[in-house]
């Protein structure tokens, strides 16, 4: 969201916007009809509620880790989603009409890309011209002549809309090939709904849910051999634009999100990497493009592909939805053909207009372009050869005479559309409302021989008054779409669907080793994250309430120092000087093994496994970043503000611990976090005692009491013993006992338990998980306390040093034959 | 002629692969003047499979999948066949005509030709290609005559060298650069036509060359060979050889054609596992004497 709202403006400072269609008003100023109620009740909220609803609602899209990856921007990847308050508002009878006219073109699209991978009659008849397939990069050779099933080959089809002046909607491009954005739509609405709950009821807005229950229904639909179907939304990875969103719709669909990387095609079947196993895959939806799907068969240097995906897709072993090759149709070129295609394919006229286009291969057209080029958008035929569009306007003489000469001498290559002028629509701007620029994106899905339209779509809004481009990579924002006239239907269908009882099942037999993988580092940076607050927290107390604050010597909880990424020689600084080192240490991402950069990596690890984390958890940890990170201060923080962010934090981390455990089912996913975890902290605990072993110091009693406070077992401490903190009773309690929680024995012991539930692995017998385990544990049972604590001759306790020094390389070591039995799904693919 | 060739790949891997997966165009194609007596993939370690079908231009393609972990793979692919010198030429029409009319034309055979004129992932069109091939395209000149000079230009204007390209050089380099070997040849021709307009494919084939011949000996028999061929509308098809400056004879065996070298490439292949490799290839194109030679598996 944006702005914020000092003092709610009307329509007072509301700029007039000529020259384009209006959402809001008529031509008389007047509100439309529709967008009354939406309108007056935003400007019934007063300044105060309306900023209080709008910072609910950014708090739900930062909470909610809604992103959208930016190629190349100096903010990293990771920008946060921009969506305005204020929904775009249709009518019921006008969306009729939409609805109608995008079913229409996705049928008539669904035909053609059909004949382009089966007869080619188009081309043989003259109604396409060959150049826009035989040209085009899409368009792929080897999936000619696959039939999909029913003959669908796009299940997804989207198109973006603008209104000109007159109040007509024009399509203004086509998506074919994995089109984006629906799951944006999805939080969008999310986030209204919460914002404003009682409009949204009010205006009978249209609503989503029957929608995805037939896109859902559809995709179970497409496999070809079974009821129960295997599904997977196949992903390019975290790096893609649209990551948030792959995840968001994975998980909205109930379907597992892969990569190439987690499948396998064996006997033209594809299957799914796991640790168990590998089960059967029947359907794909595909949200990577298809070249890069087989580098077997496509674009040979993918490294994101499936070998051998196309050949069971031939065999009919799987559905890919889109089709494979599907890509073919999107080029700005082909809208100038549609009009002309549709009554031979459909019997009936198109409904809604393309943009006017005009295609350079063809001599009257191309004359137009050159005689028009002052007012036209040219474009490459095919952007994936390169180019960027051009408005002729922009140019002088000399560039349009140089662009007449490129087009000129190869027309095919070129593609020339009428400058849009997009209708505006009210946005939220530093409290008032302001015209922006608006495209609607809608998307369908195949149902039957027909498709069913999502009520609403994804509106988006023009970053500044007067942009060109409407877009996400140039940094635009968008909107919820919300169609009245919510009659109940919808309801209907998702009821009917509620009440299909799918047949049980238990557990995470499929786990891509991928995620399991992700999960365990889950669990191991978590305890990190974990141990650091607590040890940063304990450290600066110390210094806080050291009586002697202006003394020269350093608080026994000094010890964690290095544990904190804090190096060089602090002991030997003063404690002003140690306290500024640690709190700029502490929250300094530059450094390695600080806090932050430990907390950075929970939650890139975090994100790597979203969609296995609940929206909550999430949420909670957005909040620690937030935490963490205060108000964005360049400044290291002061000595109390930093003592606030970690107790702070150490009540975050607790909480998204808890949440992640409790969510969690106990399978395999559940094995790896627990082991990472359980891992972490006894290396944690040892790493702690032995900072305090050696040297021997005078102080004992006071660093064992800030160890205690440290791995959080001060309480149990004091309820057992109601005595001073004595070392060899901490060591018992933080080393041997194995009912205490926080001790290294307990984290074996729980270890153990872990890995038992893991599947043995047949093509690995005698893999050593087995004995890493048990080889700390023995080393744990047989130890003496008696013999740990004891001081030897040269004031050493050697027994102690010894035994933490195996411990810390037995859970190193159990770290490693865990990955290397159970993980090493990331062997990489040589393509020659 | 009777022609028995036998290709032979030896892959050795560092490490063990578990799984690979291979596209092997190495099956002789049928066509008008070569006939198919007998054709053998043999794959060593056996593989779990072998499919075979027709490609999108009509070439055999053999997918083939070895499912056990090897550390060395061997692919020999046995064939016989015949050969017969193409017949003399039609007179041919000039590049003017040839490229309006399948630009025009939506016959069956003109579509299939048609789609031979644009760019393709390793042969883009481009002005400097047009311009080159330009000077041996002066208005009217009959188009036969007018590729023949291309393919003399080209085979003196470049340098033979192997080593200096690989399978991934873009034409644009090649040409550049002026260099390359049999592929990097046919795709500067290709390039040159295509951007003139005419429908060019890549040809993918061997060459058989006689010892002892009064000639010096060709280039491109003991490997994999590529050459051109034209669309002349009427005239059909006419291959040319760039790299040895000749029309297209009996002594060219056809395996398959395409748009470039990616459609047609021998051993396309993925492998799981495996790290590094070497690879290793031989061609062997001899005649057979009168009686076949029987080729069994």
């Amino acid at each position: 969201m944006t702005g914020a709202a000092p003092a709610a403006r009307g329509w007072g400072d509301y700029p007039e916007v000529g020259g384009h269609y209006d959402e809001a008003r008529d031509e008389s100023r007047r509100l439309r009809p529709h967008w009354r109620d939406v309108l007056e009740a935003i400007a019934g909220f007063g300044p105060r509620e309306a900023e209080r609803r709008w910072q609910q609602g950014r708090r739900l899209l930062r909470e909610n880790g809604v992103t959208y990856n930016v190629y190349g921007d100096p903010r990293g990847m990771n920008r946060p989603w921009e969506l305005d308050p204020i929904p775009l508002v249709v009518p019921a009878q006008e969306w009729r009409e939409i609805e109608a006219a995008i079913v229409q073109r996705a049928m008539l699209l669904n035909r053609i890309v059909a004949d382009v991978y089966g007869p080619q009659q188009l081309l043989a008849d003259g109604l396409l011209p060959p150049e826009l397939v035989f040209g085009h990069p899409g368009f792929l050779r080897p999936c000619h002549g696959i039939v999909p099933p029913d003959g669908t080959f796009l299940h997804v089809y989207a198109a973006d809309l603008a209104r000109s002046q007159d109040g007509r909607w024009w399509v203004i491009a086509d998506r074919t090939q994995a089109p984006a954005g629906a799951g944006y739509a999805l939080e969008n609405r999310a986030v209204l709904r919460r914002t404003l709950p009682d409009l949204f009821r009010d205006c009978r807005v249209r609503r989503h849910a029957a929608f995805f229950e037939s896109y859902r229904a559809m995709l179970g639909g497409l496999a070809p051999h079974t009821d129960v179907p295997r599904v997977v939304l196949l992903t390019s990875g975290p790096y893609n634009e649209t990551y948030f969103e792959h995840a968001y719709l994975a998980r909205h669909l109930g379907i597992a999100l892969v990569e190439g990387g987690d499948l396998l095609v064996r006997d033209q079947r594809l299957f799914l990497k796991t640790l168990t196993g590998l089960p059967r895959v029947d359907v794909v939806l595909r949200r990577q493009d298809d070249v890069f799907c087989d580098p077997l068969e496509l674009y040979q240097e993918s490294t994101l592909g499936v070998p051998g995906l196309v050949q069971a897709v031939r065999a009919g072993n799987v559905a890919v939805a889109n089709a494979l090759g599907s890509g073919v149709t999107e080029s700005a070129a082909w809208m100038a053909f549609l009009e002309t295609l549709c009554p031979p394919l459909l019997g009936e006229s198109l409904r809604m207009p393309s943009i006017a286009t005009w295609w350079c291969g063809q001599e009257g057209p191309r004359q137009t372009v050159l005689d028009n080029l002052d007012r036209l958008v040219v474009k490459p035929t095919f952007p994936a050869r390169g180019g960027e569009p051009i408005f002729g306007a922009q140019l002088d003489g000399d560039g349009r005479a140089a662009l007449a000469a490129r087009i000129a001498s190869r027309p095919d290559e070129f593609v020339a559309q009428e400058q849009v002028s997009l209708s505006v629509a009210p946005v939220w701007q530093d409290g008032g409302l302001a015209p922006r620029r608006v495209t609607m994106r809608v998307y369908a899905v195949a149902s039957g021989d027909r498709y069913k339209v999502l009520p609403g779509g994804l509106t988006r809004v023009s970053h500044s008054d007067d942009g060109l481009v409407v877009s996400m990579q140039s940094g635009g924002g968008s909107k919820d779409t919300w169609v009245l006239g919510d009659d109940g239907r919808d309801a209907a269908v998702v009821r009917r669907a509620e009440e299909r009882v799918p047949s049980v099942r238990r557990g995470d037999a499929a786990l891509p080793s991928r995620v399991a993988d992700n999960l365990f580092w889950l669990g191991r940076y978590l305890e990190r994250v974990d141990f650091q607050t607590r040890a940063g927290r304990r450290l600066l107390i110390a210094i806080a309430d050291d009586p002697a604050a202006a003394g020269q010597s350093l608080p026994a909880a000094a010890v964690v120092l290095p544990a904190l990424g804090v190096t060089g020689k602090a002991g030997g600084r003063s404690l002003d000087a140690t306290e500024r080192t640690v709190i700029a240490t502490l929250f300094d991402r530059s450094v390695e093994t600080s806090l932050r950069s430990t907390a950075a990596s929970l939650h890139r690890v975090a994100w790597l496994t979203r969609d296995r984390l609940s929206l909550d958890a999430w949420r909670v940890l957005s909040r620690l970043s937030a935490q963490l990170d205060g108000s964005g201060d360049a400044q290291p923080p002061r000595l109390a503000v930093a003592i606030e962010r970690l107790d702070q934090a150490v009540v975050t981390i607790a909480s998204f611990s808890g949440m992640v455990r409790e969510a969690m089912p106990r399978g395999f996913g559940w094995v790896f976090l627990e082991a990472g975890r359980r891992i972490e902290r006894g290396l944690a605990t040892v790493e702690l005692l032995r900072s305090v072993v050696h040297p021997r110091r005078d102080d004992e009693a006071a660093v064992f009491d800030a160890v205690l406070d440290i791995v959080a077992s001060t309480m149990t401490y004091r309820s057992r013993y109601q005595a001073p903190v004595h070392a060899a009773l901490v060591i018992d309690l933080l080393l041997l006992d194995d009912s205490h929680p926080r001790s290294v024995a307990y984290q074996l012991r729980r270890i153990a338990a872990a890995v038992e539930r893991l599947p043995q692995r047949a093509d690995s017998p005698g893999d050593g998980v087995a004995r890493a385990v048990a080889r700390p544990s023995a080393r744990i049972q047989i130890a003496d306390l008696d013999e740990l604590v004891a001081w030897d001759a040269a004031g050493r306790r050697a027994h102690l040093e010894a035994l933490l020094q195996q411990i810390d390389s037995d859970l190193r070591t159990l770290s490693d034959t865990l990955t290397r039995v159970f993980l090493t799904h990331a062997v990489p693919l040589v393509a020659w | 002629m009777r022609f028995s060739v036998t290709h032979t790949t030896t892959y050795a891997y560092v490490a063990t692969a578990s799984l690979s997966q291979m596209k092997v165009h190495l099956r002789p194609r049928e066509c008008e003047r070569q006939t198919v007596i007998a054709h053998v993939l043999d794959v060593d370690p056996a593989p779990e499979r072998i499919g075979v079908r027709q490609d999108y231009f009509g070439n055999s393609v053999s997918f083939v999948t070895i499912q056990e972990p090897h550390q060395v793979l061997h692919v020999r692919a046995r064939s016989e066949v015949v050969v017969h010198a193409p017949a003399a030429p039609a007179p041919t029409p000039a590049l003017e005509e040839v490229r309006d009319h399948v630009r025009n034309d939506r016959r069956a055979a003109c579509l299939e030709a048609y789609q031979f004129v644009f760019s393709s992932p390793r042969v883009q069109r481009s002005e400097a290609l047009a311009a080159y091939a330009r000077g041996s395209f002066p208005a009217g000149r009959p188009l036969l005559e007018a590729a023949r000079e291309l393919t003399h230009r080209i085979h003196d204007d470049f340098v033979y060298e192997r080593g200096a390209t690989d399978v991934a050089t873009p034409v644009a380099e090649a040409f550049a650069r002026r260099h390359g070997v049999c592929q990097d040849f046919a795709h500067v021709m290709v390039g040159c036509l295509r951007s003139l307009g005419l429908p060019a494919r890549y040809v993918s084939g061997y060459l058989h060359t006689r010892r002892g011949a009064p000639r010096p000996p060709w280039v491109g028999a003991d490997e994999s060979h590529a050459w051109v061929s034209v669309y002349a509308l009427g005239a059909g098809w006419v291959d040319f050889d760039p790299t040895n400056d000749v029309m297209v004879g009996e002594e060219h065996v056809t395996v398959g054609w395409g748009r470039d070298y990616g459609d047609v490439a021998p051993l396309r292949g993925v492998t799981i596992g495996g790290g590094e490799h070497t690879m290793d290839v031989t061609v062997d194109c001899e005649p057979v004497a009168v009686a076949p030679a029987v080729v069994t598996s």
